[in-house]
């Protein structure tokens, strides 16, 4: 199961990486220069060493070439270790690079079912984290492990080559070292683990008690929340102490490991001397072999994780790249130029989840210059309506018709340019607030987006701002209010003032006189325009033409007001309840 | 220095480990010392004479070495893990307590996104930091110097490659880590620019498509993952100098040490055996550099973690002055001009407030928002101070209340409704830890909460992180029992009611009315049907107040008047 799935992982691996092939190939060869050099150079050492026998008996004749050689050696190793990073970062940067551009093209055009349905955090962090742990674990990992597997086996056939009772020692020694590094991990990875799910809920309830701090001020209850925090605090130290202690264990134990098969090195080799079958200098190339030889061992443990982890991220990366697209226009799509403002919704269905039905057999029919009004308490789905009309998601059955023409023998891109929007949670750019008008014609002159903000009420809060017109707006727009925010919203708008617009009214938390000003600027906006509204204020509701009236999802009543209160129904209860004197 | 002084009280528990971590850490920096001149007599005198015992014997010894050197290693490894843990367990306890009891103007002016991020990622930093330190911060040096050292006494001359080489390799250690820092804070700003350049396109991605421009946000993403991919390709050059040039330089090293060790033994002066020495010492010495190197590198990061969490710390701890513990008469609110300013703000907040609210009065508060309705309300329980005039409660100013006796009189239900991880019963009982079940039941019945609890399990319903598993109109319900069950004296509702429909809202009011005869109720809304009846109204107008009934202040005020009429004209209309 798990192989099949990681199967193709891996293939799409080798293809986004296929297109840096020559770079990849020459930086193998590099580290395998590197490592010959690396190697060959306790060689040259020993060789130098065995020269060098004692007093009036040093063979310089011998010793310079083999010095001049180390020296040349050392050059090569060094360059081609050089070039070989060069090499690496820039297929991993660029790699990275490449895969963050595709899913992020690919989001463009994913369907806002998705977008909705996963956290925006989540796909942030598949853009940005994951990318960059696949790119370090996958190929700094696969760099690492080839060298280190390439030092191993290069260490070996020499040891081997050279003296195999010394070679056969290190290598009965050798599991050792993996078996005590396996058991180290097992131990660290399980506290690792509850460490971090009690530091979850540690940050959680940190997060919890601060950002609520006023009303733990209110109640009085700082010791309590000490004492609750105390306790939680006090198992973290607990794991952690443990995950720390554990995961510190492994550098000592191994090189433990290391110093007792240097031991046994220098036992076999120097007895190997006193026998006459091997040189001094051969005995300390061997020692500084065995130095070098359990280091590509806890490396390679290490990297056998990382490249696991880089598969877990690739596929994470992969799932958002493989997410379906939104399906492209018809062929036979039109382009809607400037529309009258007919729309008409026939037994349109719609659920976002298809075991509970949302929207059923709707029926509407929008005159152009006709106002309606979506009333219903909050989280009825009113934004649900919104979403159908501009088309972020797909109605499921029934049609949906614009000036008497299909949707979707409409392209997407010429339908949403007949509908102007404004939502109720703001959304700006970070750029300036010129650009955050011009959004949608990047192309308007200056005295077009001035006219628009003023027609919006929002020129003279902007030449009040710091840089006027050229203030950057940050993140989260802190210079701005919420109602200078939905001004510029407005303004944004006003400055291409599409056919038919979708406008969610003024929040609670707005004051009445800016409030005021965004009424306004809304009904400077709707004159001769087919209008949706997300209504809150009874005026905009009563003198709608039509009222859909949503609970739950669903459109419980439709008429104009007389109708809905002579009716009776939902629509009168909320009515009269809103303006009862209490 | 400060810092170290800050951090001191904390420390203090471990002072054993902290000296015990690096001792031995050192002791087997000691025993790895001494290996190579193991080896060089085991090749001088063993090997030289033929000495099979001799030789069994020095290896031996170095079997010896390698278990002591690991028993040494594991204790200093848990004395650092354990020191490290225990003083920021002990740092983390005092600067959440601390945290916990800022006053507001404290909080605001850290901010609370930083107050997590402090007790949080930089604790993690810091303890990382400890540990590392107290393992490595004397070892490294201990090593790269005791090899020089060591290389002296093995023979002088020779040893002066040390001396050369040691500071060059430094030098080329730390003069990358000094180019390359500054280098990787901007990779991680343009990073940064690339996050949240795909946040603003996802959380924006309805206004993109409508105005269809998403394909622009994606080339701004492409510039911006481009500029970041150079940065971090130029940054790599650089780095990627690191081990090719060290490496070449030790080789070098090595190739020197053996010529010049050469000729001292082609003269006498020197061993075979000694020669091996010096060169095992040369490779100790690449190792312990690049540690430290790291160690540097995460020893900068935990001390401006360890700066920042000290700032929070050394905040002066506001006096909680008064000793008044009860209060009493007729009047349960008092603000006697009251002016108010915030830190960094330019213009005051309140401006020359006064009024009186009398025991079981209600008094309602409205006006735009920033008119200073929340302020006002905040100075009550005295979460801020007065810059001028007083306020006084129950008879008492609260200057000189004691600030928990005041506010265990007073009941809260904030404009965000916060709850907290555990049951609504544990929510409950932080009005009042004493509380009944027959009390907690009556809140919840009165705040219109008790229908949806009891479909949710009852009292002992989950309640998720921030209140999660409960609509926003449910946990402003949940948060009016909260405060109903504290029965104070004092009841503030600020801006409460905002999730509700009308029809439940007047429910609720109502119930709050018949349950809280005798309490004095602060209404603070933005629609003038929470507050019509109200026996006081305070119309906020920037910072100042104007006090009447519904009735006179729609003859008086203007703004009012509006205020009132945008709101219920229809009703107006309908009884024309």
């Amino acid at each position: 199961m798990r192989n099949e799935k990681k199967k193709p992982t891996l293939r799409r691996i080798l293809h986004l990486v296929g297109a840096y092939r020559f770079h990849i190939l020459c930086s193998l060869l590099l580290a395998a220069l590197a490592v010959a050099a690396t190697l060959y150079i306790p060689i040259l050492a020993g060789r130098a060493i065995d020269t060098v026998i004692g007093a009036g008996h040093v063979e310089f004749a011998r010793l310079l070439p083999l010095l001049y050689r180390i020296a040349i050696i050392a050059a090569v190793n060094g360059l081609s270790q050089w070039f070989m990073q060069l090499l690496n970062n820039r297929v991993s940067f660029r790699v990275v690079r490449d895969l963050r551009n595709q899913a992020m093209a690919h989001i463009e055009r994913l369907p806002l079912s998705y977008l909705d349905a996963h956290a925006t955090g989540d796909t942030v962090s598949r853009i940005i984290s994951d990318a960059d742990q696949f790119a370090d674990g996958l190929l700094m990992g696969f760099s690492q492990l080839f060298t280190g597997v390439l030092t191993i086996l290069g260490t070996l056939v020499l040891m081997f080559a050279i003296n195999y009772k010394i070679a056969l020692t290190v290598m009965l020694l050798t599991p050792l070292s993996l078996f005590v590094a396996r058991f180290i991990a097992r131990r660290t990875f399980a506290m690792f683990q509850k460490q971090s799910e009690t530091r979850g809920r540690l940050t959680g309830y940190i997060e919890e008690i601060i950002g609520s701090k006023r009303v733990v001020n209110a109640f009085a209850r700082e010791d309590a929340a000490k004492e609750d925090f105390d306790e939680i605090n006090g198992d973290y130290a607990h794991f952690s102490l443990r995950a720390i202690f554990f995961s510190s264990l492994t550098n000592p134990t191994t090189r433990f490991v290391n110093a007792l098969v240097y031991a046994a090195v220098a036992l076999v080799g120097a007895l190997a001397v006193v026998g006459g079958s091997l040189t001094v200098g051969i005995l300390t190339c061997f020692l500084s072999y065995a130095n070098q030889y359990t280091k590509p061992f806890n490396e390679i443990s290490g990297v056998i994780a990382e490249l696991q982890n880089a598969l877990a991220c690739a596929e994470r990366i992969f799932s958002l790249i493989d997410a379906p697209e939104e399906p492209p226009d018809a062929e036979q799509a039109e382009t809607l130029q400037h529309a009258e403002g007919r729309v008409d919704l026939e037994g349109v269905c719609f659920s976002y989840d298809r075991a509970r039905p949302l929207i059923e057999n709707l029926n509407l029919h929008v005159t152009p210059g006709s106002r309606i009004a979506i009333v219903g308490p909050t989280g009825c789905g009113k934004t649900t309506l919104v979403n159908l009309l501009m088309r972020f998601y797909e109605i499921q059955s029934g049609s949906i018709s614009v000036d008497g023409r299909s949707v979707d023998q409409i392209t997407k891109e010429s339908l949403r340019a007949n509908f102007g929007m404004v939502l109720q949670d703001t959304w700006l750019k970070a750029a300036t607030v010129r650009e955050n008008i011009a959004l949608g014609k990047p192309s308007a002159t200056e005295e077009e987006i001035i006219s628009a903000a003023k027609a919006a009420h929002a020129d003279g809060f902007i030449r009040s701002l710091p840089q006027g017109y050229d203030t950057p707006l940050t993140d989260d727009a802190s210079v701005l209010s919420v109602g200078q925010k939905q001004l510029l919203c407005i303004a944004r708008v006003m400055l291409s003032l599409p056919p038919m617009l979708i406008l969610d009214e003024a929040t609670s938390s707005i004051d009445t006189r800016t409030e005021q000003q965004i009424q306004q600027a809304f009904s400077r906006m709707m004159r001769g325009r087919t209008v949706f509204i997300v209504a809150h204020r009874l005026t905009t509701i009563k003198d709608a033409d039509l009222i859909l009236v949503m609970q739950d999802g669903k459109v419980v009543e439709q008429g104009n007001h007389a109708q809905l209160m002579a009716s009776g129904g939902f629509y009168a209860e909320l009515y009269q309840s809103r303006t009862a004197q209490v | 220095m400060r810092l170290f002084k800050l951090f001191a009280p904390y420390l203090r528990g471990s002072r054993t480990q902290c000296v015990l971590a690096p001792l031995f850490k050192m002791s087997e920096a000691v025993l790895e010392l001494l290996t190579p001149l193991v080896v060089a007599r085991m090749i001088d005198q063993g090997i030289a004479a033929g000495d099979r015992n001799y030789i069994i014997k020095m290896v031996g010894l170095l079997a010896l070495f390698a278990a002591v050197g690991l028993a040494f290693s594991l204790t200093a490894q848990y004395f650092a893990a354990h020191a490290s843990v225990s003083f920021v367990q002990r740092l983390k306890s005092a600067l959440f307590d601390r945290a916990v009891r800022l006053t507001d103007a404290q909080t605001d002016a850290v901010g609370v996104p930083t107050l997590i991020a402090r007790m949080t990622g930089d604790m993690d930093t810091v303890q990382n930091g400890v540990n590392l330190s107290l393992r490595l911060l004397l070892r490294s040096p201990f090593v790269v110097a005791g090899a020089m050292i060591m290389a002296f006494t093995v023979d002088a001359r020779a040893a002066v490659t040390f001396a050369v080489v040691i500071p060059l390799l430094s030098l080329i250690v730390f003069g990358i880590l000094y180019a390359t820092i500054p280098l990787y804070d901007r990779i991680r700003a343009a990073l940064d620019g690339v996050l949240s350049t795909a946040r603003e396109g996802l959380i924006g991605v309805r206004v993109l498509r409508a105005f269809r421009v998403e394909h622009r946000q994606t080339e701004e993403f492409k510039e911006k993952n481009e500029r970041l991919t150079r940065l971090q390709i130029a940054t790599g050059r650089i780095s990627a100098l690191l081990n090719p040039l060290t490496v070449i330089l030790i080789d070098l090293a090595v190739a020197v040490l053996i010529y010049v060790g050469a000729v001292r033994v082609d003269r006498g002066l020197l061993t075979q055996g000694a020669v091996v020495a010096l060169y095992n010492y040369m490779a100790q010495i690449l190792i312990e550099l690049i540690k430290f190197a790291n160690l540097v590198i995460t020893i900068t990061k935990s001390v401006a973690c360890a700066r920042r969490i000290g700032g929070v710390l050394d905040l002066p701890v506001e006096k909680q002055t008064g000793g008044v513990t009860t209060g009493a008469g007729e009047e349960a609110i008092r603000f006697d001009h009251v002016t108010f300013t915030y830190e960094n703000a330019g213009e005051a907040t309140l401006r020359d407030v006064s009024f009186t609210a009398r025991r079981g009065e209600t008094v309602g508060v409205i006006g735009a928002t920033g008119a200073g309705k929340s302020t006002l309300i905040d100075l009550i329980p005295g979460f801020y101070k007065t810059e001028r005039g007083d306020v006084f409660v129950l008879g008492a100013n609260v200057k000189d209340w004691d600030p928990q006796a005041l506010r265990s009189r007073i009941a809260i239900v904030p404009q965000k409704s916060r709850l907290v991880k555990g049951t609504v019963r544990s929510n409950l009982l932080w009005g009042d830890p004493d509380a009944s079940e027959d009390t907690l039941i009556e809140a919840l019945k009165v705040a219109k909460a008790y229908d949806f609890v009891m479909e949710k399990g009852g009292l002992d319903a989950p309640v998720g992180q921030a209140g999660s598993g409960f609509s926003g109109g449910q946990r402003q319900r949940l948060c009016i029992a909260r405060a109903l069950v504290r029965h104070a004296e004092i009841l503030i509702l600020d801006d409460s009611f905002s999730a509700l429909d009308y029809v439940t809202e007047a429910a609720v009011r109502r119930g709050i009315a018949r349950s809280c005869k005798d309490t004095t109720v602060v209404i603070v809304s933005q629609r003038t049907s929470s507050i019509l009846h109200a026996d006081r109204i305070l119309l906020m107008e920037e910072g100042a107040c104007t006090v009447g009934t519904h009735a006179s202040l729609l003859q008086m005020s203007d703004v009012y008047r509006e205020i009132h009429r945008t709101q219920f004209e229809e009703e107006a209309a309908a009884h024309a």
